[in-house]
């Protein structure tokens, strides 16, 4: 078993102040003032770069970047650890010097020039033998000097596999996790996507589900139901539920199989402790209770499993002013501290603001697996995206077909590439089995004799794999067609078995994409004000002046443009709507015209005074707030549409936010004693889901007047609002 | 996050089955939650987590020992360690000949006391059996054989109770007295040791001139069957006649009438028989005749050798077969409501026995709704009415109109009072109706609307105690949808 050194007993030089890195290109002189300032500057254009000012203003900068870059030492990196805004070497960042020094000596005097040719020329073994003298910035900046072939072809070198109850990234092998989830953790159609996946020769590197509560019963639950599949159709696999650590560890002390191990990981110690509520502490703690108490612990060499993804420490504003590439790079040098079984890279799960195009998406997809592989760990790639940027299916194939070129040692399985909670798309077992046939792969080898002995592969007498005759059949599992039927009933985006050779049959592939092609407008389509119905709006400007700045920063739609803003003073309503398109203008079209005039009755009938209702294009759901502070209504509500999923109806769907502006005194005072944050101005009661197939317009209409009637009533919302009447009910039973 | 009940816990449901020949008692543990795929709540992923044996149901001469029936549910509760207060639905109906003693309804008070709020329970109810036993044996395979009608003939002691479905969704319903106890026996002879009133009018009817203490000829026994048999097929043909004879008026409770148009449907047993028929067909063998000391084994024989009631067996086999009703009984009886109830005073619940005085479309006049609350206003303790809309989800401006003329109709009932008046409604509408109906809880404040309850043709509807925001609704005394007299 590996031992964590500890914290302390890792040398981190002490911080210098930034110095200007300066060059002349073509006569045009350049200067960069800092190593984070040069090493985002040196990167290809990001939307998460450009928004925080790091990326290059142009091609020649960034080359004037890299050029500088490609002449410093690695000692010079070394001394130089980059700082957060305390002007400290964070714990994230001193986990990333606890490196090999006899290895980083021979590699200390050699410019990263240097370093990039010598991996570039030499064999993979002697590449190999890099990765435990390189800290994670040194990775970074290595990436940021390679184009696509070399990110490649390295990466090619640096195949890493792991063992847990299978073996994961031998070479000749492609594996897969697959994702079964479900909105509500619905064990049916947890059950029917676990079959449909392994029918697919999926999950051979694991069954793991994202949770959609985080709570140590039902976390516990569903292992034990992922353990009951795994053992009732014998696959060889290990199982995980991507909880929080701290949960997972309550569940393993009760006696959960938590076979795996599994927490996101952060570049910053910021986001890593403030964010994601893990120390490197925890992660030791949970690491060493694996070794001892985990199901696989004595016969498997690893059992942790770490995700990361570029831009997640951008996207919390706790980036330490460094770029999205180096920050993913700090997540790496922190998960080779455990010795993990798998590290997947999620990139373009975030949104625009971090990766807005398909280039941006499949370049830091490359980078990352090639950083993770150059540090030792053994990556799998999940290359991924959200409706409201411009990623496509075909980018995200496109990195799927460079990435398993370049070795990558899974991807994902999400049915018909929909994750059915988070409302974004990754790959699929489809894309899986394409993969292997495409590149000559197969699964685990462990897996694969399960897998052929239930005829869904086949091992032809030349020793060839191929498709079995149950490939893709997820009967096969169940015993009778009426289980089959039962199971399908709970699954949302459910568009059929049928399937053309590894892909899905044409009509399943046309209902997919015509879905998502509808979901995507819902994103992209501007508010029509005629399609609001007959009630007047008065209409404000967000701080986006378009489409584009809305959805690439996030924050300009979350304020009142200054024009509109000085135009505005308090009025004595007890509430103003704000109806606002956030990510779904067609939501608003399909649900407010119902939607508004309930409300507006059950305000009127209610005696509850409302301001004319104001239309905000661009807006987000923190734009209650300015107006709040703008209008000093008693509450504010938001109607806004929520981020689209991949299915036409539900892309339609709408929230409404109720943003109770607490009054200074008692009810404020009530309000910090319960939420523990002495700053707290707004409390919020949050109505989702609506729409005709979900919560129905009229019906939310109702049932926001009702709430805003408590709200109102009690001078709370929120969970002290559910407090309030619970403890009303309670009293008059 | 508002209470809108995504996840939820797992809730107990119970059934209990009291029967001519045995009683049954089941317990499963389902979650309770919204099904993303329909967006309805229901009860998800159920688990049988308590099914004993089934027990002779204790008859002391012509009236049920409720003293060994109370003996009887103590002990299934206690060894299912469960209590009654964790009970969030099912129910409880004593069926066939128990139904037909003296103190069936007696008994029913008594599961009531027992079991709690949370069942319903019900004597001498045919077709809420037939439905049971439907949504019981085969309601999966239904769903699974989309478009196809299912005849499902649940086959017990005492009754055959006849339920056509398609989809999940029961069409007709019936019963009649054909079952394997009517005519009791010596187990292994022919030697009759007891007869129900049917059994002695059978005896009559077919000329078997054996009384108690004689022993049935082969020949005897064979008549008996065929009468049967010819029963059963009937009923499959769809065939009225048989029950127009002397014996076949006395045969029937309640008439079966399905559609026979179109395809043939398929046939399943349930019950009893129906267990047995399913038995040999797999190949093991049948009990020696009369080893149970009635006709079951024969009855068997005799479907297994109908080439009508045969033609299915291997090929459509329902899920549940032997104990069919109180698998219908504890994961079928309760409907769950939606999450957006018109609920001012959530300590009106439970509600028990609520007569469902009529059944309203959301089309309906001020003269229709005049009707239906005028009918209401008749029951001092309260009343139930249903509300079907033709369209998934009514628009604006329908509901804004319903609201209005409930609101003036119920202004012009004979006694408003304050009897809780219940709407069940078929739509995800009941918060609106509610508010549009009493301006915002200004007005009317008996009324409760509970939504998403599909239509059902009944005579009486239990509401129970709210839990998660959601209200399990059951209904009791089927009728059939076209009506039958209360």
């Amino acid at each position: 078993m590996i031992v964590l050194k500890a914290l302390s007993a890792i040398a981190v030089p002490e911080p210098k102040p930034d110095e200007v890195y300066e060059v002349s290109l073509f006569g045009r002189p350049y200067a960069f003032s800092g190593l984070k300032a040069l090493l985002g500057a040196a990167d290809l254009s990001k939307a998460g770069d450009r928004l925080c000012g790091l990326a290059a203003r142009d091609e020649v900068e960034r080359e004037a970047a890299r050029t500088i870059l490609s002449g410093l030492d690695l000692q010079h990196i070394y001394d130089r650890p980059l700082v957060d805004d305390s002007g400290r070497a964070d714990s994230v960042m001193r986990v990333n010097y606890d490196i090999d020094h006899e290895v980083f000596k021979t590699l200390a005097p050699l410019t990263l020039g240097q370093v990039k040719d010598q991996i570039l020329a030499k064999k993979p073994a002697d590449v190999a033998k890099l990765s435990r003298g390189l800290t994670g910035v040194m990775a970074a900046a290595l990436a940021k000097l390679m184009d696509v072939h070399e990110l490649v072809l390295a990466s090619k070198k640096l195949k890493r596999s792991a063992k847990a109850r299978t073996s994961v990234g031998v070479a000749g092998t492609l594996s897969s996790r697959l994702q079964p989830n479900h909105p509500t953790d619905d064990l049916a159609t947890i059950t029917l996507l676990v079959y449909a996946g392994l029918s697919m020769g999926s999950g051979d590197a694991l069954l793991g589900l994202n949770p959609a509560i985080d709570s140590v019963d039902n976390i516990s639950a569903i292992l034990r139901h992922l353990d009951h599949l795994r053992r009732e159709t014998g696959a060889p696999t290990q199982i995980c539920v991507l909880s929080h650590v701290k949960t997972q560890m309550a569940c393993l002390e009760q006696g959960a199989p938590v076979e795996i191990m599994f927490q996101s990981l952060a570049g910053t110690d910021r986001t890593l402790t403030e964010e994601f509520d893990v120390t490197v502490g925890l992660l030791d703690e949970a690491h060493q209770m694996m070794a001892t108490k985990g199901p696989l612990a004595p016969n498997a060499p690893q059992f942790m499993y770490f995700e990361t993804g570029q831009g997640s420490e951008l996207s919390y504003g706790k980036h330490n002013g460094i770029d999205m590439t180096t920050t993913e790079a700090l997540c790496y040098g922190l998960a080779r501290r455990y010795d993990p079984f798998m590290v997947n890279n999620v990139t373009g799960f975030i949104g625009p603001e971090t990766h807005r195009t398909n280039f941006e998406m499949i370049v830091s997809n490359l980078q990352d697996h090639f950083m993770g592989k150059l540090m030792g760990l053994p990556m799998g790639m999940a290359p991924c995206y959200t409706l409201h940027s411009e990623i496509t299916v075909e980018g995200q194939q496109m990195a799927t077909e460079l990435l398993t070129a370049a070795g990558a040692n899974f991807f994902m399985d999400v049915y018909l590439g929909i994750d059915r909670m988070l409302a974004y798309f990754d790959t699929c077992g489809h894309d899986d089995q394409t993969l292997r046939e495409v590149h000559g792969l197969k699964p685990a080898p462990e897996y694969l004799e399960w897998a052929i002995s239930r005829g869904i592969f086949t091992r032809g007498e030349d020793g060839d794999v191929e498709r079995g005759p149950n490939w893709g059949n997820p009967r096969i599992f169940c015993s009778s067609d009426a289980e089959l039927k039962r199971l399908l009933a709970s699954v949302p985006a459910a568009y059929g078995f049928e399937n053309a050779g590894p892909r899905p049959a044409n009509t399943v592939s046309r209902k997919v994409k015509a879905n998502m092609a509808a979901a995507r407008e819902a994103t992209y389509t501007e508010i029509v004000p005629e399609r609001l119905g007959s009630i007047a709006f008065r209409r404000i400007a967000t701080g986006a002046a378009s489409k584009t700045a809305h959805l690439d920063s996030p924050e300009s739609g979350a304020h009142i443009a200054d024009a509109d803003l000085k135009a505005m003073s308090p009025e004595a309503s007890d509430v103003q709507i704000i109806v606002s398109d956030g990510l779904s203008a067609e939501a608003v079209h399909h649900n407010i015209p119902d939607l508004l005039p309930v409300l507006m009755d059950g305000l009127d009938r209610q005696r509850i005074s409302a301001g004319k209702p104001l239309l905000a294009p661009y807006g987000r759901v923190k734009l209650a707030e300015s107006v709040g502070d703008a209008l000093c209504p008693k509450l504010v509500i938001n109607l806004i549409g929520e981020r689209p999923g991949g299915d036409a109806m539900a892309s339609r769907s709408l929230s409404a936010y109720l943003a109770y502006r607490l009054p200074e005194g008692e009810t404020r005072e009530a309000a910090v004693r319960f939420s523990g944050n002495p700053d707290i101005r707004y409390e919020y009661t949050v109505i989702s889901n609506i729409y005709q197939n979900g919560l129905p317009p009229v019906e939310a209409g109702s049932l926001i007047a009702e709430r805003v009637n408590q709200i109102l009533k009690f001078k709370a919302a929120g969970n002290r609002l559910e407090r309030t009447l619970s403890a009303g009910t309670q009293a008059a039973e | 996050m508002d209470r809108l009940p995504h996840h939820m816990d797992r809730v107990k449901l119970v059934g209990l089955d009291f029967g001519s020949t045995t009683s049954s008692a089941l317990v499963a543990s389902a979650r309770l939650g919204l099904n993303c795929a329909t967006g309805r709540m229901e009860f998800g992923c159920p688990e049988i987590v308590y099914r004993p044996e089934p027990v002779f149901t204790p008859f002391d001469g012509q009236r049920i020992r409720l003293d060994a029936v109370a003996e009887l549910m103590d002990g299934w509760l206690r060894e299912a360690a469960i209590s009654r207060d964790e009970i969030f639905g099912g129910g409880a109906i004593v069926t066939g000949l128990a139904a037909r003693q003296d103190n069936a309804r007696e008994l029913a008070a008594l599961i009531e006391t027992t079991i709690g709020d949370a069942v319903v329970a019900t004597a001498d109810d045919p077709r809420l059996e037939s439905w049971l036993s439907f949504m019981g044996s085969c309601a999966g395979l239904s769903r699974a054989r989309p478009g196809q009608t299912i005849l499902n003939l649940d086959i017990g002691g005492g009754t055959t109770n006849p339920a056509l479905g398609r989809d999940g969704n029961v069409l007709a319903t019936g019963c009649c007295f054909i079952g394997a106890r009517h005519l009791r026996f010596e187990p292994g002879t022919y030697r009759l040791t007891g007869a129900s009133e049917f059994g002695h009018a059978l005896l009559d009817g077919l000329a078997i001139g054996k009384r108690v203490g004689g022993t049935l000829r082969t020949a005897e026994v064979m008549k008996a069957v065929d009468f049967y048999i010819q029963g059963l097929e009937a009923i499959v043909a769809g065939d009225a006649s048989f029950f127009a004879s002397d014996l076949g008026r006395l045969v029937e409770q309640v008439p079966f009438a399905s559609e026979s148009n179109g395809p043939p449907h398929a046939i399943t047993f349930s019950g009893g028989v129906g267990e047995l028929v399913y038995a040999a067909a797999s190949g093991q063998p049948l009990p020696t005749q009369t080893f149970y000391g009635d006709l079951g084994a024969d009855l068997a024989q005799g479907i297994l050798a109908s080439k009508i009631l045969s033609r299915d067996l291997r090929s459509c086999v329902p899920e549940y077969r032997g104990r069919a009703t109180v698998q219908g009984l504890t994961l079928h009886s309760t409907e769950v409501s939606g999450t957006t109830l018109f609920l001012p005073t959530p300590t009106l619940l439970p509600l028990r026995d609520l007569p469902v005085v009529a059944s309203v479309t959301g089309a309906a006049d001020r003269a229709a709704l005049d009707a239906a609350l005028r009918l209401a206003g008749n029951s001092g303790r309260g009343a139930c009415l249903q509300l079907v809309w033709d369209e998934a989800m009514p628009s604006l401006e329908q509901i804004r109109r319903f609201g209005a003329d409930l609101s003036a109709a119920m202004l012009c009932m004979p006694s408003p009072g304050m009897a809780p008046l219940v709407l069940l409604t078929t739509a995800n509408a009941g918060k609106a109706i509610g508010n549009y109906a009493t301006s915002w809880q200004q007005v009317h404040k008996n009324l409760i609307v509970i939504d998403e309850i599909p239509d059902r043709s009944a005579q009486f509807v239990n509401l129970g105690r709210p839990r998660h925001g959601v209200v399990p609704v059951s209904f009791y005394g089927l009728t059939s949808p076209q009506g039958d007299a209360p």
